[in-house]
C-alpha cells in the first residue's frame, strides 16, 4: 500500500497539473496515517512541499523545500520566522507588482478564503537568482472540519515561464522592428519592451563609422529613475575606451556579460565623481552588452541592466538579447538603406529635371512636377527645354519602370535628345534616334516622349507612345494636337511623324504625362482625358504659371491620397501682341477626336 | 478610404493552352500580381499562354510594359503568347497611344 501510494505520488509529481491536486488530497489522507509513511512519500518529491500551522510556522518541509529556501537543516528553518524568510526575496506577481505575505495562497486559506494557484517571481536579494514559482495550497482540516494547517507545493516553472516571456518578447520586438522605417523610434519601442521582463533598464547606442557612439533609446522600469539613466547615458563620452565595456563591444562586435557588478567595478569604470554617483544611484546588479551587427559591421549595441534589486542576467538572457540585437541590426540597416535611397532618389530626380526653365521670347513657360508617393522611387517622368540655334526644343516623357534603373534611363534619353538635336531638326527623326539608342540596350528600355520644336509661332511635334498635347485657344477651346506614334524602345519596324501647327497669340499648349489622366479618385474613377480637357477649358486663358498651379491643385483635389505615379506637365503660352497677360472668360471645352 | 483597384485573375486550361483571364484594372498597384502569377505559370512546362484581357477595364503604362516584357520573353524562350483585346475603350487607350495594339500579338481583331 505504501509503495503504491509513493509510486502514485512520484508519478503525479512528474505529471503536474491536475494530478497534483489529487496528490494534495492523498497527502491529507496520508497525514492521517503515520508520519513515517508521509515522510517516505513526500520527502522524496523533487518539488518543495511545506506544511504550516495557523500561525504560519513551519510544521514540515521536505528536502526540496529546505534546499529551495536555502536552509541546511530542518531545525534551522523551524527557528527562522516566516517573515524573515520572505524578506530575503523580492516577491512579485505576474504583473510585476510586489507581493506581501497576505497574498500567499496558504495565508489566504488560513483567512478562510479560496486560493487559486499563484504564479510568483522571486529574486533572492543576496544572490540575484530569479525564479518563477507556481504556489498551490490546500487546507488540512481537523476532525471537526476546522483548518488546522496548510500544505503548499511550490512548483518551479522558471524555465517554462522564461521561455514564455522570451517568445512573447521576441514576437513583440520583432513586430516592433518590422513596423516602421523610422529606426530611432523603433529602437525606442524595442528598449521599452525589454523592461521589466528582461531587464530593469535598457539603452540602445548606435556607432558611426569613426566609432563614435550616440545613445538613441533609454527605457527604465521605474519612470522616476529614467532621467537618471538618461543622465548617465549622456555623461558618457562619444568616443569610448575601446578596450572595455560598450567601447569594447562596439569595437569587437562580441557580446559582454557581467553577471555580477560590484561596487569596485563601478569605481573602476567611473570617469569621475559625478559619474560614480550616477552609477551608484542607478544601481547595477548585472549587465549585458550585445552588439547589433550585420556581417562584420557593428552598427551599435544594446545594453541591458538589472538594477541592484534585480536578478542576475544569465546565458538565457544573453541569448535572447543577441537575437533581438541581430533583428534590430537588420531593421536599422533597412531603414538606413531606405533613407539613403530616398536621398539618392531626390538628388537624381533633381538632376533629371532642369534647374529652371529658360525664357523664350514671346512665350511664357511653366511646369508642374508631382512626384509619386513612394519617396524611395525615382520617378520616370522628365521634361527639358533648351535652345537650338534660332529655335527651342521641348521634350517631355515617361520612362516606364522605377528606381535607379529608370533614373539612369531618363538621363540617357534626355542627353540623347539634347545631343541629337544639335544635328537633327525633325522631332520625328529625334524620336527615331532615341528609339534606336534604347533598343541597343541589353534590357527592355522603353519610354514615351513628346518632342516639340518651336520656332516663332510654329511648333513641329512628334509623339512616341505619349499623350498628345492639348492646345487651348485664347477663348478656352481645347483640342488635341498631332497624332499618335509608337512607344520608344519597344517595337520593330516603326516610324514617327512630324506635325506642324501654328500657335496663335494668347493660345496655350499643355504637354503632360499620363500621371494626369491615370490619377484615381476615392471611388476608383480616373481623371481621364475628357476631364483634363474640361478642366483646362474651365481654367481658361491665364498666365502660364498660374495655370500650372491651378492644374496641379485640381488634380490634387481629385486624387485620393497621394500620387500613385509621377505627374509632370509643361505649360507653354504664346503672349499676345501687347505682351500683357490676357484674362478671357472661360468657355466650354471642346475635345477633338484623337487623330 | 481609397477603394482598392478592382482586379481578378482566373485561370483555365484549354488543351495545351493556359488562359489567364483578367478582370478589372491593370495599373501600378495590380501589375505585380499579374507578373507573379505569370511567373509561377512559366516555371512549369508551358507552351502557350493566352492573356484574355476582354474584361480589362483599364490599363496604364506599367501594364503595357509588362505585356511588352512578356512578348519579348515569349520570343526568346520559344513559347507562344496570345493576347485577347479588351472590350473596353479605357483599357485600349494606352495600347493605341503607343502602337502596342498592332505590335503586340493580339488575336484576330486588334483594338
Amino acid at each position: 500500500m505504501e509503495a503504491d501510494l509513493s509510486e502514485a505520488m512520484s508519478d503525479a509529481a512528474r505529471r503536474g497539473g491536475r494530478e497534483r491536486e489529487q496528490l494534495v488530497r492523498e497527502l491529507r489522507a496520508a497525514l492521517r496515517g503515520s508520519e513515517q509513511r508521509f515522510e517516505a512519500i513526500v520527502g522524496s518529491l523533487t518539488d518543495p512541499v511545506t506544511i504550516r500551522d495557523r500561525e504560519h510556522r513551519f510544521l514540515y518541509a521536505n528536502r526540496a523545500a529546505l534546499a529551495y529556501l536555502g536552509f541546511e537543516s530542518w531545525e534551522a528553518l523551524r527557528e527562522t520566522p516566516p517573515a524573515a524568510i520572505m524578506d530575503d526575496y523580492i516577491v512579485q506577481g505576474e504583473d510585476g507588482r510586489e507581493l506581501a505575505m497576505d497574498d500567499i495562497p496558504s495565508v489566504r486559506i488560513l483567512r478562510g478564503e479560496h486560493a487559486e494557484p499563484l504564479l510568483i517571481r522571486t529574486v533572492r536579494r543576496d544572490t540575484g537568482v530569479q525564479r518563477w514559482n507556481l504556489l498551490k495550497a490546500a487546507p488540512l482540516r481537523a476532525e471537526d472540519g476546522a483548518v488546522e494547517a496548510t500544505i503548499m507545493i511550490i512548483e518551479d516553472v522558471t524555465e517554462r515561464r522564461r521561455t514564455e516571456l522570451r517568445s512573447a518578447y521576441l514576437a513583440q520586438a520583432s513586430a516592433a522592428l518590422a513596423s516602421s522605417l523610422d529606426y530611432e523610434q523603433t529602437l525606442r519601442n524595442v528598449a521599452e519592451l525589454a523592461v521589466p521582463d528582461i531587464a530593469d533598464w535598457c539603452a540602445v547606442d548606435l556607432a558611426d563609422a569613426d566609432g563614435d557612439r550616440q545613445t538613441v533609446a533609454v527605457a527604465h522600469v521605474d519612470p522616476e529613475r529614467l532621467s537618471l539613466a538618461e543622465a548617465l547615458r549622456s555623461y558618457l563620452p562619444d568616443r569610448l575606451d575601446p578596450d572595455r565595456g560598450l567601447g569594447l563591444v562596439l569595437r569587437t562586435g562580441e557580446a559582454l556579460r557581467y553577471p555580477e557588478i560590484t561596487d569596485e567595478m563601478l569605481l573602476q569604470s567611473a570617469i569621475d565623481e559625478r559619474h560614480l554617483d550616477l552609477l551608484r544611484a542607478l544601481g547595477f546588479r548585472s549587465v549585458l552588452i550585445v552588439p547589433m551587427r550585420i556581417g562584420d559591421r557593428t552598427l551599435g549595441a544594446m545594453t541591458l541592466v538589472s538594477a541592484e534589486a534585480g536578478c542576475t542576467l544569465d546565458e538565457l538572457d544573453l541569448e535572447l538579447a543577441e537575437q533581438i540585437a541581430a533583428r534590430a541590426a537588420v531593421a536599422i540597416e533597412n531603414s538606413r538603406l531606405y533613407s539613403e535611397r530616398s536621398s539618392i532618389a531626390r538628388t537624381l530626380q533633381q538632376s533629371l529635371l532642369p534647374d529652371r526653365l529658360p525664357e523664350i521670347p514671346d512665350y511664357e513657360l511653366a511646369s508642374v512636377y508631382l512626384p509619386a508617393i513612394q519617396t524611395s522611387m525615382v520617378g520616370g517622368d522628365f521634361y527639358d527645354v533648351w535652345p537650338v540655334g534660332e529655335s527651342w526644343m521641348m521634350v517631355i516623357g515617361d520612362v516606364t519602370g522605377k528606381g535607379i534603373e529608370a533614373a539612369s534611363l531618363t538621363a540617357l534619353v534626355r542627353h540623347t535628345v539634347r545631343t541629337a538635336s544639335e544635328f537633327e531638326q525633325s522631332p520625328a527623326r529625334l524620336l527615331a534616334f532615341v528609339d534606336k539608342t534604347l533598343r541597343s540596350r541589353p534590357t527592355l528600355s522603353v519610354c514615351t516622349a513628346l518632342c516639340l520644336r518651336l520656332q516663332d509661332d510654329r511648333a513641329t511635334l512628334a509623339v512616341g507612345g505619349h499623350p498628345l498635347p492639348l492646345y487651348m485657344t485664347e477663348h478656352g477651346g481645347v483640342v488635341e494636337l498631332g497624332g499618335h506614334g509608337p512607344l520608344l524602345g519597344a517595337f520593330d519596324d516603326v516610324r514617327w511623324q512630324d506635325f506642324t501647327v501654328r500657335l496663335d497669340a494668347g493660345s496655350t499648349l499643355l504637354a503632360y504625362t499620363d500621371g494626369f489622366t491615370d490619377a484615381r479618385d476615392e471611388h476608383g474613377d480616373r481623371f481621364g482625358l475628357p476631364r483634363l480637357c474640361a478642366t483646362l477649358g474651365e481654367l481658361g486663358a491665364q498666365p502660364a504659371g498660374a495655370l500650372a498651379v491651378s492644374l496641379a491643385r485640381k488634380l490634387e483635389e481629385f486624387q485620393a491620397g497621394a500620387h500613385a505615379d509621377d505627374t509632370a506637365a509643361l505649360v507653354l503660352r504664346r503672349l499676345t501682341g501687347g505682351d500683357n497677360p490676357v484674362q478671357s472668360s472661360p468657355s466650354q471645352a471642346t475635345i477633338a477626336a484623337p487623330a | 478610404m481609397v477603394r482598392p483597384t478592382r482586379f481578378e485573375i482566373t485561370e483555365q486550361a484549354r488543351g495545351e493552352t493556359l488562359v489567364l483571364s483578367i478582370t478589372g484594372e491593370l495599373d501600378l498597384s495590380t501589375v505585380p500580381q499579374l507578373a507573379r502569377r505569370v511567373e509561377e505559370k512559366l516555371a512549369g512546362k508551358l507552351t502557350t499562354l493566352t492573356l484574355d484581357l476582354a474584361e480589362l477595364t483599364f490599363m496604364d503604362s506599367s501594364g503595357l510594359r509588362l505585356l511588352i516584357e512578356l512578348d519579348r520573353r515569349a520570343r526568346q524562350e520559344s513559347w507562344t503568347l496570345t493576347l485577347i483585346p479588351s472590350k473596353h475603350e479605357s483599357a485600349n487607350t494606352v495600347l493605341r497611344l503607343t502602337g502596342a495594339n498592332t505590335a503586340l500579338p493580339f488575336e484576330a481583331s486588334a483594338p
